[in-house]
């Protein structure tokens, strides 16, 4: 029986190549995508999994409340890891992380790496086995290191490295104690080798106690059987005993959740990347469905044909059951082929979809557990996709279709219109999101940053640098790379710190008020093209006392409600500040949200970096040069780094630039399976109408007038698509736009849009099959009677 | 062997109901061979379908082998049709896309007869309406004539005790059509009860026995000396 069902079902493949194709091309395209979706949805909820304590893993938590909201953030003070140590028996580890950047030297070889400070602990808590090197003691000694396989191989070739001595900033020297297995690609750690905390608290010359200074990450073991709610009951009041800090709570959030719940909304979890997850898992599933549709339909189009077949089977004594099987089976082995093809797409396209999603993906050919998931997941689509039309072929009566007149109905409300309806929904909005998020970032785009970003250059001041700043300074200028160069705390692309402890005259009392921190020495309004609204820019060497004096921004002069700005005090941590000027708001952060109030202050602070205004008058490349030999002078053991301005801005919109490429991605491919099925169902319309087509024209039908007569119909069901998409779309962009302050507006003309590209492209589909058969000779058709 | 006494069927449409049989009353008997004529639309197709079991009476009773089946479902009706009753149509409805010789094979595997014992049957059959050179083709591939052997070949296959044939030399010639009449001639002297519907006179000469409808009713009856 089986057999019987095999061999028919392959001629009947054979002998309709053109359904066959679509069929399994449609599904094909369909199942790649859905896999390559699900792959990454795998890849995000195994996150940080693979731990084997991770039930008993936590990472410390801080809550407080600010501008009358409750906040939580997950970096704790340095010193919170011995207070947890030292007064909670429930807690068995403990290990901080903080990320570290290092230049590493070998002989000639000079790279800069980046790496985590952590505690012994960290070996034995997290599952990142070492291949050498002993996890309980890799750690101990201040100068001990321990690089990931990667990195020993680009350190040291092949050669065997345990033992083998480093030179690190051109200060120390590290023993190699461990080599750690590459970390998987899904984990949330990202270091290229680990060093022991208490090197870093030589290089900061301290061991800090203060617990106001949020900056690392700590993680926590607890001991089996302690719960979640019992340690967080215990841990609450840790900052209040050990300071004078009287507004934070503390708590733990569990491993399982570090990855996809990790949004806090006035302190609760209010979700995360699980939202991403599901939105993609919904999409996944709606271009497979709409995959299927196209099996759905095509087969139920071309069932006048399997109709006779049908009958005499039922005559003969087979029962609508063994139909159904039948029918199921083929469709089953369709999808089997569909998903041998869609396996090789996913491996054509992994590594373009790799780079879109900034992921490692691979498929795991000698997995057992793969192959399995791959067969379900092809008898899955076989049966969804088979289901409908085996139920409905094999409902046919004998005594209607061996008549030899069978027609089928064409109702008003027949399901495989409701289907052609329901893919074009989803192409529609698919395609509308794609315009409005497209608008969205090219709104932001264009969005005034407030400066000017060309020819801005900045360098991160390692090793000598910042020693021999004035020198450096100078030579920029006179050699002609620079025209002006200023000293800061961060990149002018990234708010690294902010504090709520300035006060002013006429500050409420009691009010949290949180500024971005930022600091210069000077030439700060020059260098960066920014516009002085009242006021001057920080002069020390002409004006002394500038080295505290402090710029303020337009939304902090509007929040401390001054009418004179310049020549306030504001007081920090005790100092006095003078203002000298104000400046006009400028985006530092999110190019989404509005400018944040800032503060830069004078000379007497803390700095990072160097940015420089590349002369207009040299090339690009004349400027670097020069400004690279300077550099190399003053910091010879370093290689000379510098990044653009404008380059990191772009950055920025990385995200949105990834989500309106995934979302054209998935408009291209809806419309594309929709009307790969839309014209097989013309293409069968046009052959089962062939003798009313032939009857119309021998009484004096026009070739127009046939053609757009068979299209009229498919654009109806375009048309009904679109008028239930509209909303959807609407409230599913509105609802995303939500999450911006600066927003596009949704104008009509989006949809507008949508429809056209929609009615275009469904036309071209369903005319080239309507004219064709408008175009054939009545004669030939109305003979095959 | 068929008793059915005041059977009725309608067909109901949105503006018509039509009364195909109309307290129909007849008996066959075992071996008999029985011609049913009439005009178009009489409803004598109606009448074989239901004799059948492929469509179900509204009202009236129908004893199959002494088994009232009236009210019997789709799958008794299904699993009592396969092992008894052969159908041979005017339009021969063969399955395109399957060989002669898998044609015939068909009601074989639905009654499970296993893979060897198939062959053997299909083959005896084959041979027996001489188209056993034809075999491996499809059925597009012959004339009408061949067409309706291979599908009284399929009828036979399974021994059926019944064979219901409804105008089974309508689409063919003359010299054809005699010779699908003689083929049911022998089957019927071999034991075979059955019952074929027709327009030719000449045809239903062949048959023990002529029932005559007239709008759903026996109008007469002619026995055949
Ligand atoms: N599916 C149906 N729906 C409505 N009416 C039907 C249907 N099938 C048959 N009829 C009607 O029932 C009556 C009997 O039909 P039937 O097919 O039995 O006639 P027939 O005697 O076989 O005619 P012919 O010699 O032309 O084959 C006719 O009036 C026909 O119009
Ligand atoms: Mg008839």
């Amino acid at each position: 029986m089986l057999k019987n069902y095999l061999k028919i079902t392959w001629r009947n493949l054979l002998k309709n190549k053109g359904f066959t194709a679509i069929n399994i091309a449609g599904l094909a395209i369909g199942m790649a995508s859905a896999a390559l979706i699900l792959f990454w949805v795998q890849n995000e909820v195994s996150y940080d999994q693979f731990h084997q304590d991770k039930d008993r893993l936590y990472q410390m938590y801080n809550r407080s409340v600010f501008d009358g909201k409750l906040w939580c953030w997950g970096t704790t003070p340095k010193i919170m890891r011995s207070a947890l140590k030292q007064d909670y028996p429930q807690i068995e580890q403990v290990a901080r992380t903080n990320k570290c950047n290092f230049l590493f030297t070998l002989g000639e070889k000079h790279l800069t790496l980046a790496g985590n400070y952590t505690d012994p602990d960290f070996l034995t808590m997290f599952s990142f086995p070492l291949i050498k090197g002993n996890p309980k003691t890799a750690l101990n000694d201040m100068k001990n290191i321990i690089l990931t396989e990667k990195t020993a191989k680009k350190l040291f070739g092949d050669e065997d490295v345990m033992g083998k001595t480093i030179k690190i900033d051109s200060v120390d020297y590290f023993t190699v104690t461990g080599i750690m297995k590459d970390l998987p690609n899904n984990t949330q750690f990202d270091f290229e080798y680990l060093m022991p905390w208490t090197y870093m608290e030589k290089v900061d010359k301290q061991v800090e106690k203060n617990w106001g200074n949020n900056s690392v990450q700590t993680w926590a073991l607890l001991k089996p059987g302690i719960t979640e709610a019992a340690i967080n009951a215990q841990v609450k009041d840790i900052t209040r005993k050990n300071s004078e800090i009287k507004d934070i709570d503390v708590f733990m959030h569990p491993a399982t959740k570090w990855h996809l719940y990790s949004k806090f909304e006035n302190g609760k979890i209010v979700g995360g990347r699980i939202e991403t997850i599901r939105l993609f898992s919904i999409i996944a599933g709606l271009i497979l469905l709409i995959a299927c549709i196209n099996f759905m339909n095509l087969s139920t189009a071309r069932s006048e044909k399997r109709a006779k077949e049908v009958g005499i089977r039922k005559v003969v004594g087979a029962l609508k059951g063994s139909l159904i099987a039948q029918f199921l089976g083929e469709s089953i082995m369709i999808a089997f082929f569909a998903g041998i093809l869609a396996l090789i797409i996913v491996q054509l396209s992994l590594s373009g979809f790799n780079n879109l999603t900034d992921k490692h993906l691979i498929i795991p050919y000698d997995s057992p557990v793969f192959w399995l998931i791959s067969l379900s997941f092809i008898l899955f689509t076989g049966v969804l996709s088979g289901s409908y039309p085996a139920l409905y072929l094999s409902s046919f009566v004998p005594v209607k279709v061996l008549k030899g007149t069978f027609k089928e109905p064409n109702a008003v409300f027949s399901p495989r219109k409701i289907l052609v309806v329901l893919q074009f929904m989803c192409a529609i909005v698919f395609i509308i999101s794609t315009i409005i998020i497209k608008e969205q970032l090219e709104y932001a785009q264009n969005r005034d940053t407030g400066y000017k970003k060309n020819n801005l250059v900045y360098t991160f001041m390692t090793g000598n640098i910042e020693k021999n700043y004035r020198l450096i300074r100078n030579e920029l200028l006179t050699s002609g790379a620079a025209v002006a160069v200023s000293k800061t705390s961060a990149p002018m692309t990234e708010g690294w710190s902010d504090t709520w402890d300035y006060t002013w005259q006429g500050k409420q009392e009691g009010a949290k008020i949180d500024f971005n921190m930022y600091n210069t020495d000077g030439s700060f309004t020059k260098t960066m093209g920014l516009k002085v609204i009242e006021g001057r820019d920080i002069d020390a060497e002409k004006y002394p006392s500038d080295s505290l004096a402090v710029l303020l921004n337009e939304a902090s002069v509007k929040i401390m409600g001054f009418k004179h700005p310049v020549g306030q005090i504001v007081v920090n941590n005790g100092t006095k500040l003078t203002v000298v000027g104000v400046v006009k708001d400028f985006i530092l952060q999110s190019p989404y949200e509005p400018v944040r109030p800032m503060i830069i202050q004078g000379p007497k602070s803390w700095f990072a970096v160097i940015h420089y205004k590349l002369n207009e008058k040299n090339t690009t490349a004349k400027n670097l040069q020069l400004a690279e030999a300077v550099f190399k002078k003053f910091n010879s053991e370093y290689p000379f780094d510098y990044h653009f301005v404008d380059d990191e801005y772009a950055l920025k919109f990385k995200d949105e630039q990834r989500t309106g490429t995934l979302a054209t991605l998935f408009a291209g491919l809806t419309i594309f399976i929709s009307c790969l099925g839309l014209f097989g169902l013309a293409t069968y319309m046009a052959q089962n109408r062939i003798k009313e087509i032939g009857v119309r024209k021998v009484l004096g039908a026009s070739v127009f007038g046939v053609s757009s007569m068979l299209s009229k119909d498919f654009l109806k069901l375009v048309g009904i698509a679109f008028l239930i998409a509209t909303p959807l779309a609407w409230w599913g962009m509105y609802t995303w736009l939500q999450g911006y302050t600066y927003r596009v507006p949704i104008s009509i003309w989006v949809f507008v849009t949508a429809a056209a590209v929609t009615v275009i492209i469904s036309i071209i589909t369903v005319s080239f099959q309507a004219i064709k058969a408008a175009l054939a000779n009545p004669v030939k058709s109305l003979r095959s009677e | 062997m068929i008793k059915i006494t005041n059977l009725e069927k309608f067909y109901r449409t949105e503006e018509v109901e039509t009364i195909a049989l109309n307290k129909l009353s007849m008996e066959v008997n075992t071996g008999e061979f029985v011609a049913i004529m009439g005009p178009s639309g009489c409803g004598k197709s109606t009448l074989l379908n239901i004799l059948g079991m492929l469509d179900d009476p509204d009202a009236g009773s129908y004893v199959f082998n002494g088994v009232e089946i009236a009210h019997f479902n789709e799958r008794k009706r299904a699993d009592l049709r396969k092992h008894n009753i052969g159908f041979v149509f005017q339009s021969f409805n063969l399955i395109d896309e399957l060989t002669v010789f898998e044609n015939v094979e068909l009601p074989l595997i639905y009654t499970g007869v296993s893979s060897a014992d198939r062959v053997k049957r299909v083959e005896e059959v084959l041979d027996k309406m001489q188209i056993m050179h034809r075999r491996n083709h499809y059925p597009q591939q012959l004339s009408g004539g061949q067409q309706q052997r291979v599908a009284i070949a399929r009828a036979v296959v399974n021994k059926p005790k019944l064979i219901l044939a409804d105008e089974p030399t309508g689409n063919l010639d003359s010299s054809n059509g005699n010779d699908v009449m003689e083929l049911l001639t022998d089957l019927n002297e071999q034991g075979t009860t059955i019952i074929m519907v027709t327009h030719s006179e000449h045809d239903a000469r062949y048959s023990h026995r002529i029932i005559r409808l007239l709008d759903g009713q026996t109008v007469m009856e002619n026995i055949m000396v």
